[in-house]
């Protein structure tokens, strides 16, 4: 008893200590407990148990997977059912802090009637309680950010899918928020936009915010995310680094990787010795071994065993299936671009 | 200005009340809303002018051909005519049509237009937004129907003797009358906004429940007195210097004073902005079902 009693008393301020921290941790976190959205029968998101930090996060699933829902639960725009939604320590409930640190650009294609594109931002900034002065300072700044200056003067209901699609961006980042949410962002931009637009992504994650980005394009967010959430029928099926979430799957689907050398042949001997290679084949090409394996990390220290041993020179080296379009297509068997 | 550093940037921040309730932060954020609504929901009020323009052509038509109707020409048949011609149509017709448009889009017509997310994602509270957007629309309907309350008066006693008209005014009555009417079409604008702003949450479309109102608001006059105290506009009639006829079938009732009236139209308006805030904060976005 009295043991106990010390033990408690040693461990107390340990325990305050660490769950400080865990608040410390959560506050800097946009969280998901347990979250599940139902429309009726209809099933939205189920039990979605999801932190994540700092950084550029791509929320990824085919159309009516779910993203928006989380998405707009993760900014209230539509209550759970049940569980519980933390951003950055703030609750949807609180739209008054809430909407201070985070910016949202909904994939609706729709704007206030009658606005030019620099009314839209300043507008919205004043309703935030922003000054007169600060205002224009920001909208213009926003507006420079995505590259509408030149049409700001414009009407948004004359603008391209492109503009209005950037006007949008602009009004999200216009108040500077530290957690970005935005509802397939890269849709209607062409290629130049598209790159300016993922470059001021990473800007911004790599000031410390968090950018989250859905999309239904799997190779356009592997390209730009730090870390995924893919998501399928409501239900969270993998989340973290993609190439983590590749190495968990490595025992159900081996990790496929090509190699570019001189002497394909005498390589698949060598490999084809290991038992954790459960494939060697040599390509058409005559000069390409694809290999499948379940632990890259070994056989990426065998390969390079075998080149030091045999003088066999080797052109590349390029992993063939750890994108997140394969590990969506293993997870659910599709390629994630169907509707 | 205070400024904190995000991504490297300075931004400037809204500054904050010193403990208590923001009420400045509120005040500018109503401004704002007011500022945008107006912008933006109030460009092309076309129906909106022809109902506060109606009257006005009405009085103008008995300018051009008195003889068209029953007048004696003098001032108390003036003072009746509008009293009719105010309680009957503007207030009846004209006030209640432009309260059902205004105040029954307010929210409907931004899920109409899928705008209404960009208010919920910025950060004001649901019920700042409910009142700013009640007080938008009670600017707008009480600067257009005051309007034409106004002129209407004064059209109606244009075509009469200059000088009789100035005593009228000046020396009698006149002014008083205008203040009562302006006071009505101001609590008419309440009342009936209220009723229609909360309608809007409860409602997907206000045309059926308006029609409902405006039939309850037309049968008044048969209505036994308790149930007549059920009714916007048997407190605003309260309101108007000069009682109009009912009717042979009418079921008389006392007036009730403007000590109680005022106050009662006051309290209603009131009950219901807060009923629509209380909606407003559990409300969702789902333009798809709108």
């Amino acid at each position: 008893m009295i043991s106990e009693t010390m033990t408690e008393r040693k461990t107390a301020p340990a325990a305050t200590a660490a769950a400080a921290r865990t608040a410390a941790a959560t506050d800097r976190r946009v969280t998901f407990e347990n979250v599940s959205k139902f429309y009726g029968d209809v099933l939205g998101v189920n039990r979605v148990n999801l932190s994540i930090p700092p950084g550029i996060t791509g929320l990824v699933g085919p159309n009516g997977s779910g993203k928006t829902t989380l998405m707009n639960l993760l900014v209230g725009l539509i209550r759970p059912s049940r569980g519980k939604v933390s951003v950055l320590g703030l609750t949807p409930d609180q739209p008054e802090e809430l909407f201070r640190v985070v910016g949202y650009a909904a994939q609706y294609d729709s704007f206030p009637p009658g606005l030019t594109g620099y009314q839209f931002v300043e507008s919205y900034l004043r309703v935030h309680g922003f000054s007169a002065k600060d205002a224009e300072e920001l909208a213009w700044k926003a507006l420079k950010r995505v590259g509408l200056v030149e049409a700001a003067g414009r009407k948004v209901a004359g603008y391209s899918k492109g503009m209005r699609q950037r006007v949008r961006l602009a009004q999200s980042l216009s108040h500077q928020p530290t957690v970005l949410v935005l509802d397939e962002p890269l849709n209607g931009l062409d290629p130049m936009a598209r790159a300016e637009v993922i470059d001021l992504f990473r800007d911004l994650a790599d000031g410390g915010l968090h950018v989250i980005v859905s999309s239904h394009i799997l190779h356009e967010v592997d390209l730009i995310s730090d870390q995924v959430v893919l998501i399928n029928g409501g239900y969270i099926i993998a989340e973290g680094d993609i190439g983590e979430v590749r190495d968990e799957m490595e025992e159900e689907h081996p990790v496929q990787v090509l190699i570019r050398c001189d002497r394909p042949s005498l390589l698949a001997s060598r490999v084809f010795e290991q038992d954790h290679v459960v494939e060697a084949r040599i390509e058409e090409d005559g000069r390409t071994l694809l290999v499948r394996t379940r632990d890259a990390d070994r056989f990426h220290l065998l390969l390079n065993e075998i080149v030091m041993s045999t003088g066999i020179t080797v052109e590349a080296v390029a992993p063939a299936d750890s994108d997140v379009n394969a590990v969506y297509q293993y997870l659910i068997g599709s390629n994630g671009e169907k509707s | 200005m205070s400024e904190i550093d995000i991504a490297g940037t300075k931004a400037p921040v809204v500054p904050s009340g010193k403990g208590g309730l923001p009420w400045g932060q509120w005040w500018r954020q109503t401004l704002a809303i007011m500022r945008l609504d107006l912008r933006k929901g109030f460009r092309r009020p076309y129906g909106l002018l022809l109902l506060a323009l109606a009257p006005v052509f009405i009085l103008f038509l008995r300018m051009v051909i008195p003889e068209a109707i029953e007048d004696s020409g003098d001032i108390p048949g003036a003072t009746n005519f509008f009293a009719i011609i105010y309680q009957a149509f503007i207030l009846r017709i004209v006030i209640f049509l432009a309260c059902v448009s205004i105040f029954g889009n307010l929210i409907r017509r931004e899920m109409l237009d899928r705008s209404l997310h960009y208010y919920f994602l910025s950060p004001v509270r649901r019920e700042v937004l409910v009142a700013a957007k009640f007080l938008t629309g009670l600017l707008v309907a009480f600067v257009l129907f005051g309007l034409t309350t106004v002129v209407s008066f004064f059209l109606t006693y244009l075509p009469l003797e200059s000088t009789s008209v100035q005593n009228f005014l000046f020396h009698g009555p006149g002014l008083g009358h205008l203040g009562a009417y302006l006071l009505a079409t101001f609590l008419g604008c309440l009342g009936y906004g209220a009723v229609f702003l909360a309608f809007g949450f409860f409602f997907k479309s206000p045309a059926i429940p308006a029609l409902a109102v405006f039939g309850w608001e037309g049968i008044l006059f048969l209505l036994p007195p308790l149930l007549k105290k059920a009714s916007v506009f048997h407190y605003l009639q309260s309101l108007c210097p000069i009682p109009i006829p009912e009717g042979p079938l009418a079921i008389l009732a006392d007036a009730p004073s403007p000590w109680v009236a005022i106050p009662g139209l006051l309290v209603l308006a009131l009950a219901l902005v807060a009923l629509s805030a209380w909606k407003i904060r559990g409300m969702e976005i789902s333009y798809e079902e709108s």
